[in-house]
């Protein structure tokens, strides 16, 4: 990255230190769940957008990892903070095992294979309620004695800049370039020595690690765990956020996911109507403009440098 | 007394395997219909789940607020939904042909729509359409078994003799086949191939409406059930082995059975469990399938 680069990035970190000392308690809120989404579509996005395969399991990893959290602090009283590892450790183990099944045998596996283990994990959890309290929720404890939002914030903040920093020198590193690779021709990646499932895999298995710290993450903020963390709906908000963002870029995701968290507060009124609206948007992003805001953004900047 | 015991054990044992079957040869139906767009396109209908739905609910309406007879209502539905499958393989799914990721993306965005789209329409509550016939019969002289039960397996008996015909016995059946076979080497002999894959893609619907609304009489359906139905249809042409027309009948057979025997002999809520793990052992044993060929 040359020294121009990182001045905006940088830029927008120290704006981002901001926030708690002039946001409300609401919208301090609404910015700690836009950085817990951030979190889980950059994460998607790294197999989704780089290795063109579409999982969707992700939000039933960050359910793996917040109720495996949960259920060992309220059962033997690890500390959150341990226990966000063990979670995203599970979850990294569950991904490893069906992306092994599943990458072998090409996309469409995965996509099905994965969309059954999100509806089997929702159907163990609502049914098993004497270990996870079932539709009524988990409750568990927070990260700080001393409630307070503006340290949820910072936590979030940090892990979210550590995520993006990760997944930015993945796709910028060696194995980034396989990505690539394996995305744009598999067979010619194949032909010259790239190893193409093994790439898949590992990109399967650190973004569902991903997703299970950021599943832990918002299940201790909450204080709450329910049922609603693994569904297909959760899932659909990250895809959507993704895709609408613009996937298979760096900035796409984070910048959908603080556009459709914010929107969405100012569309909940509308209730149910929400979900089919972001769905309708994404079904015209996906079939008109696959690049998303980002691509139509940079698309436009392009052309007024030009003339 | 152990006699007794043993023939009420058999007599039972028989019922759920009749179940079973009769589950089977709808989940067979419901299967082709994603098999069918699979082989052909390589696209998953991820709103396949969705669509059987919608017919369930077609059907419902069109008898019972609208009055129109069951035995029309019926076929009238699976036609909408045959149109309906045309209406989103010319809008959203041709423009994805060769980009496998857009497809499953579109395919399910669009079931998250339709899902929210029958929650508002028809509410969340389950609705059963007018059942055809009424009473029982004594079947093997050890049971009673529903008439709408017998009558729905004769219908769904028929409808897999006619695709069978359709894809086996003429021209339209023989362009899907050279297709899912080589698309290019199809079109060169001068098959119309976007013309086979809108007739294909508006009949997958139409069987994922015509499993729905077989199943509607007797299961009512809901729009939270949709995920569900899909899932079952996916493990079936897995277990099957993906294009395979004999895989999804003999695959939906072993589902229903499995299905039924589990929920009545281990547990009902994890009814759906089984199939996902049919699938995981099917991917870690056979992955390419019982019928599917072993390409990969």
């Amino acid at each position: 990255m040359d020294i121009k680069k990182i001045w905006i990035p940088l830029l927008f970190l120290i704006l981002a230190i901001f926030p708690p000392f002039f946001l409300s308690q609401y919208w301090l809120h609404v910015m700690i769940i836009s950085l817990f989404y951030v979190m889980m579509a950059s994460s998607w996005n790294l197999i989704a957008g780089y290795t063109g395969q579409i999982s969707f399991a992700h939000a039933a990893f960050s359910g793996v990892g917040a109720y495996v959290s949960g259920m060992l602090a309220v059962n033997l009283g690890v500390s959150p903070w341990l226990g966000i590892l063990i979670g995203s450790a599970v979850a990294a183990l569950l991904g490893l095992g069906l992306g092994y099944l599943c990458i072998r045998m090409g996309g469409i596996y995965l996509s099905l294979t994965t969309l059954g283990f999100s509806e089997i994990l929702r159907i163990i959890i609502t049914n098993e309620d004497k270990w996870t309290r079932g539709t009524m929720g988990l409750q568990v404890p927070g990260f700080f004695t001393d409630y307070s939002k503006a340290n949820c914030y910072y936590l979030f903040l940090v892990v979210a800049v550590l995520f993006l920093i990760i997944i930015y020198c993945l796709i910028h590193s060696e194995m980034g370039l396989s990505f690539r690779a394996v995305l744009n021709d598999e067979l010619a990646a194949s032909s010259s020595g790239i190893d193409t499932i093994r790439v898949r895999v590992l990109a399967f298995t650190i973004s569902s690690a991903m997703a299970g710290v950021a599943g832990g993450l918002y299940g201790h903020y909450l204080m709450l765990i329910t049922p609603d963390i693994p569904t297909l709906g959760q899932m659909f908000l990250v895809l959507a956020m993704a895709v609408i963002g613009g996937m298979g870029s760096f900035v796409g995701p984070i910048v959908g996911s603080f556009a459709l968290e914010i929107l969405s507060e100012y569309i909940r009124i509308y209730g149910e109507y929400h979900v089919l609206i972001f769905g309708l948007v994404a079904l015209g992003v996906a079939r008109f403009a696959p690049e998303g805001m980002v691509g139509i953004l940079s698309r436009r900047w392009r052309r007024r440098n030009l003339s | 007394m152990r006699g007794g015991g043993k023939g009420r054990f058999m007599s039972e044992f028989l019922m759920y395997l009749t179940n079973g079957i009769i589950m089977g040869v709808i989940n067979a139906i419901s299967a082709i219909g994603v098999s069918l767009i699979v082989g052909i396109m390589k696209v998953v209908n991820f709103a396949h789940g969705e669509l059987y739905i919608f017919a369930g609910y077609f059907s419902y309406h069109l008898s019972t607020s609208l009055g129109v007879h069951p035995f029309l209502a019926i076929p009238l539905s699976v036609f909408f939904i045959f149109l309906l499958g045309i209406l989103m393989e010319r809008t959203l799914i041709r423009p994805t042909y060769g980009d496998e990721m857009y497809s499953l993306i579109i395919t399910f965005v669009l079931s998250i729509v339709l899902q929210n789209a029958a929650l508002l329409i028809f509410g969340p509550y389950p609705n059963k359409p007018p059942t055809l016939v009424s009473g029982a019969t004594n079947l093997f002289g050890l049971f009673h078994y529903g008439n709408q039960r017998l009558l729905s397996f004769g219908i769904s008996i028929g409808i897999l003799l006619s695709i069978f015909y359709l894809i086996k016995r003429t021209w339209f059946g023989k362009s899907v086949r050279a297709i899912s076979q080589d698309r290019g080497m199809a079109s060169l002999v001068g098959v119309d191939h976007l013309r086979v894959n809108m007739i294909s893609f508006g009949l997958g619907a139409g069987l994922a409406g015509a499993a729905g609304v077989i199943i509607a009489p007797i299961f009512p359906v809901t729009p939270t059930g949709s995920s569900a139905i899909s899932l079952n249809a996916f493990v079936v042409v897995v277990l099957g082995g993906m294009g395979s027309l004999k895989g999804c009948v003999v695959g939906g057979l072993v589902l229903g059975i499995l299905e039924n025997l589990g929920a009545a002999y281990i547990s009902t809520m994890y009814r759906h469990i089984f199939g996902f793990i049919v699938l995981i052992l099917v991917l870690v044993f056979r992955p390419w399938g019982l019928f599917g060929q072993k390409t990969q």
